[in-house]
C-alpha cells in the first residue's frame, strides 16, 4: 500500500536550493494531507541536526525524509555530506530503542532536478509504504 | 665475592662467548627448566630466563634462575619494568644476589595488552635505563634511589638489550650509548638476519669507542620455516628479515626448511665471529632450545672454553 | 579539555529504571566541546530516554537542563530550587561535574550518563586525541613537548623501545611512536643532546597523590 494510502505521518525536511518556490508549492499537500504532512525547510540539508530528526520521531511522525541535493552539486560544498553522516548518526540512536532505521530516509535529488517540492513529495506518497506506524502515536 | 659471574669471567678472558635463551613453564614445575638446562649445559656460556615474556604469565625468571642454577648453569637474570615498581626491582635486584644469581638483563618488556593479561596495569615506575643505572648504583655504591645505604651490595654483570634494526634507525648508536653511560657492561642485540644492517650499526658503535666500553653479543635466532620468516618480518616490530633469506628458504621443500634455517643461522654466527667489535652471540631459540648444542658445534664454537 | 563519551544505552536504562521523574542535565564546556554532554546531547538522549519508555509502556517524566560549567558551585546552584520535584538526576557531566553536584546535593540520586575518558585535544572535527595524564610535574620542556607520560605506551623517559614500526606504535599501529617525534623535534630544534644525559626516575607521588589531589589557593578565597 502507497503511503498516502497508509496514512502515513509524514515529515519533510528539505533544502531550500531544491525549489525557489516551496513556500508556494508546498501549500496544495499542506491543505490536502493537513496533520499528516510537515515540511521543515532548511537554508541547506547540513544544516539538519539528529536533535530534529528525533524530536520528529518522539511527536508521532511515522517516517522522516530528508532532501538533499545531488552529492557534489551542494552550494555550501559539503552540507549534504553532513546531512548524510547526521543522519546516519540519527539512525544508530533510534535503532538503541528499538525504531526501525528506515523510519528516517534521506534522498538525494538528481543533480539538475526541475521538480517542484509538490511533484517530488508526491512521488514520494506514492511510494510503497515500508514502516509501520509509528509506536509512538499517542 | 662468592662465585662470580662466568659470563663475566669468560669476556673478561677475552673470548667470543655464547649464551643462550631458555623459556619457562606456564606452570609450577620444575621439569621444563631442568630439561633446557640438559641441553645446554656444555654449549653456552651463560643462559638467559624470560621475564613473563609477551605479558604472558609464567614461571618467574627468579625462581627459573635458582634452577638453572642448582643445575650448574649461570644463569642471566631478565628483569622487565612491566610488572613491578622500583621498591619491588631493588628489593628482587637483593634478591637474585642472594640466591646466587650473577647476571641481570634490565629491560622495559613488552606491552601488557599483547599477553593473556591484557587488563593488568602497566606498571612502569622507571624504565630500563633508569633501571640499569639504579641496579650499578646499588652494587658500586651500594645505594639505592634516593640514597639510602645498602647493609650489603648486591653482585650482579649488568645487561642490557639493544636493537640495531629498530627505529628510528639513526638514533640507534645513540641509544647503546646512553645504555652504556648508564651502566650497562653487555647487550645482547635483536636477532640478526640482515648482516649489512648489523655492520653499519657496529660501525656507529666502533666509531663511538663503544666496543670497548661495553660486551656486544649478537642475537640469533635460527628460523624453522617460510612462514616464521614472513612472519617475524611483517608483524615483529624492530625485525629485519631480508628478502633473500625467504627467497632461500622458499627455494627449499617443506621439510627441508629447519635444517636451512639452521644453516642460516651458522652462517650469521660464523659471519659476526669475523666483526671487529663482536663480542659473542646470544641464542634465541625459544622453544627450540634443543636446536642450541647443534648450532654451537657447527659453528666451531663447542667445547666451551674453561675460566 | 576532558573528554567523555556517552555509556551505552541498556546501562543509562538500567540506572534510570527505578526512577520516575528526570532531570538530565547537561554542560556546557568540554562535554560540549566533545559532544557527549552538551545541549544538543542532551536533547538527543532525553528525546530517546522519551521515546523507549512510552513504547515500553513505562511511566517517565524527562526534563532537560544544561549548565554552563557543571563542576562549579555557581552554576550548580540553579538547580537549587527545582532539584526537589526530581526523583534522580542524570548527568552529562564529566566525572568532575556529576560528583561536584553530588557533594552540593548529597541527598539526592545523581547519576553518570557519561564514561569520563582522558584530557586531550581537539585533532580535528569529531576526532579527540589524548595528550595529558595529569602527572603533576608536567616534564614537556625536556621532551620537545611530547609527553611521553601519556603518550609513550609505556611511559619511556629515555626511550624509544625497539618496539615502533614506521615511526607507529608497536602497541598501536594508529599512534605514532612519542619517542620518534621527540626525537626529531629535538633533532630539528638543535636540542638533541639533551637525550644524553639519564633522564631520573619521576615523582609519581604527584600523580597519584595521598588519595583526591588538593590545590588551596588563599589569594583566591576572598
Amino acid at each position: 500500500m502507497d503511503q498516502k494510502s497508509a496514512g502515513l505521518k509524514l515529515s519533510i525536511f528539505f533544502c531550500q536550493q531544491i525549489d525557489a518556490n516551496q513556500d508556494a508549492h508546498r501549500r496544495a499537500l499542506e491543505k490536502e494531507l493537513g496533520s499528516k504532512i510537515s515540511f521543515f525547510p532548511l537554508p541547506c540539508s547540513g544544516r539538519i541536526e539528529p536533535l530534529h530528526l528525533l524530536r520528529s520521531l518522539e511527536g508521532g511522525t511515522d517516517k522522516v525524509y530528508l532532501l538533499a541535493c545531488a552529492e557534489g552539486s551542494c552550494r555550501y560544498q559539503e552540507g549534504n555530506i553532513r546531512a548524510r553522516k547526521r543522519l546516519s548518526y540519527a539512525q544508530t540512536l533510534i535503532e538503541e530503542i528499538g525504531l526501525e532505521a528506515r523510519r528516517l530516509e534521506l534522498i538525494n535529488m538528481v543533480s539538475g532536478n526541475s521538480k517542484t517540492i509538490e511533484e517530488i513529495v508526491r512521488e514520494l506518497l506514492a511510494r510503497e509504504a515500508d514502516v509501520e506506524p509509528s509506536p509512538l502515536r499517542t | 665475592m662468592k662465585n662470580e659471574s662466568h659470563l663475566k669471567k669468560v669476556l673478561n678472558a677475552g673470548h667470543f662467548a655464547v649464551t643462550a635463551e631458555c623459556g619457562p613453564p606456564k606452570g609450577a614445575e620444575t621439569s621444563v627448566i631442568r630439561k633446557k638446562a640438559k641441553f645446554l649445559k656444555g654449549f653456552v656460556d651463560s643462559v638467559n630466563v624470560t621475564d613473563n615474556q609477551t605479558g604472558v604469565v609464567r614461571l618467574s625468571s627468579l625462581a627459573s634462575c635458582v634452577l638453572l642454577k642448582k643445575e650448574g648453569l649461570d644463569p642471566v637474570l631478565q628483569m622487565v619494568t612491566r610488572d613491578r615498581n622500583r621498591i619491588a626491582l631493588q628489593s628482587d635486584v637483593l634478591g637474585a644476589s642472594v640466591l646466587g644469581i650473577r647476571n641481570i638483563l634490565c629491560l622495559s618488556g613488552d606491552h601488557q595488552s599483547f599477553g593473556n593479561q591484557p587488563q593488568a596495569k602497566g606498571v612502569f615506575d622507571i624504565d630500563s635505563i633508569q633501571f640499569i643505572q639504579v641496579v650499578r648504583q646499588m652494587r658500586d655504591q651500594g645505594k639505592i634511589l634516593g640514597g639510602e645505604q645498602l647493609s650489603e651490595p648486591p653482585h650482579l654483570f649488568i645487561g642490557a638489550v639493544a636493537n640495531p634494526f629498530a627505529d628510528p634507525f639513526a638514533y640507534r648508536v645513540v641509544r647503546l650509548a646512553k645504555k652504556v653511560h648508564a651502566g650497562a657492561e653487555f647487550v645482547q642485540t635483536q636477532c640478526i638476519y640482515n648482516l649489512n644492517r648489523f655492520k653499519e650499526w657496529m660501525k656507529g658503535v666502533m666509531d663511538r669507542g663503544l666496543d670497548k666500553k661495553v660486551y656486544i653479543l649478537g642475537g640469533i635466532t635460527p628460523l624453522k620455516s617460510v612462514r616464521m620468516a614472513e612472519y617475524m618480518g611483517k608483524n615483529v616490530a624492530g625485525m629485519d628479515v631480508p628478502e633473500e633469506i625467504i627467497t632461500r628458504l622458499k627455494g627449499v621443500p617443506p621439510k627441508d626448511q629447519r635444517q636451512e634455517g639452521i644453516k642460516i643461522a651458522v652462517e650469521t654466527i660464523r659471519a659476526l665471529k669475523e666483526i671487529e667489535g663482536v663480542h659473542g652471540i646470544h641464542i634465541m631459540a625459544i622453544e627450540w632450545e634443543d636446536v642450541v648444542p647443534q648450532l654451537v658445534e657447527e659453528a666451531g664454537l663447542h667445547p666451551r672454553p674453561e675460566v | 579539555m576532558i573528554t567523555a563519551e556517552r555509556k551505552p544505552l541498556p546501562e543509562i536504562k538500567e540506572m534510570i529504571q527505578p526512577f520516575r521523574k528526570i532531570l538530565v542535565v547537561g554542560c556546557g564546556s568540554c562535554v560540549a566541546e566533545c559532544a557527549s554532554g552538551g545541549e544538543k546531547e542532551v536533547g538527543v538522549l532525553s528525546s530517546a530516554l522519551r521515546m523507549d519508555a512510552k513504547m515500553a509502556g513505562q511511566e517517565k517524566e524527562i526534563e532537560e537542563l544544561t549548565l554552563d560549567r557543571q563542576c562549579v558551585y555557581q552554576f550548580i546552584d540553579q538547580l537549587t530550587n527545582r532539584i526537589d520535584q526530581y526523583d534522580a538526576i542524570l548527568s552529562l557531566g564529566c566525572g568532575a561535574g556529576v560528583q561536584a553536584v553530588a557533594e552540593v546535593f548529597p541527598e539526592s540520586v545523581i547519576l553518570p550518563a557519561l564514561n569520563t575518558t582522558f584530557i586531550g585535544e581537539t585533532k580535528e572535527a569529531g576526532f579527540w586525541v589524548e595528550n595529558c595524564r595529569a602527572c603533576g610535574d608536567c616534564k614537556l620542556a625536556f621532551f620537545a613537548a611530547v609527553c611521553p607520560v601519556t603518550r609513550c605506551a609505556k611511559g619511556l623517559f629515555n626511550g624509544p623501545c625497539g618496539g615502533s614500526k614506521e615511526g607507529k606504535c608497536e602497541v598501536d599501529q594508529e599512534s605514532p611512536c612519542a619517542w620518534q617525534l621527540i626525537v626529531e623535534r629535538l633533532d630539528k630544534s638543535g636540542r638533541i643532546d639533551q637525550l644524553n644525559e639519564v633522564y631520573p626516575p619521576a615523582d609519581w607521588s604527584r600523580q597519584q597523590g595521598k588519595g583526591p589531589r588538593k590545590i588551596h589557593r588563599e589569594d583566591q578565597n576572598i
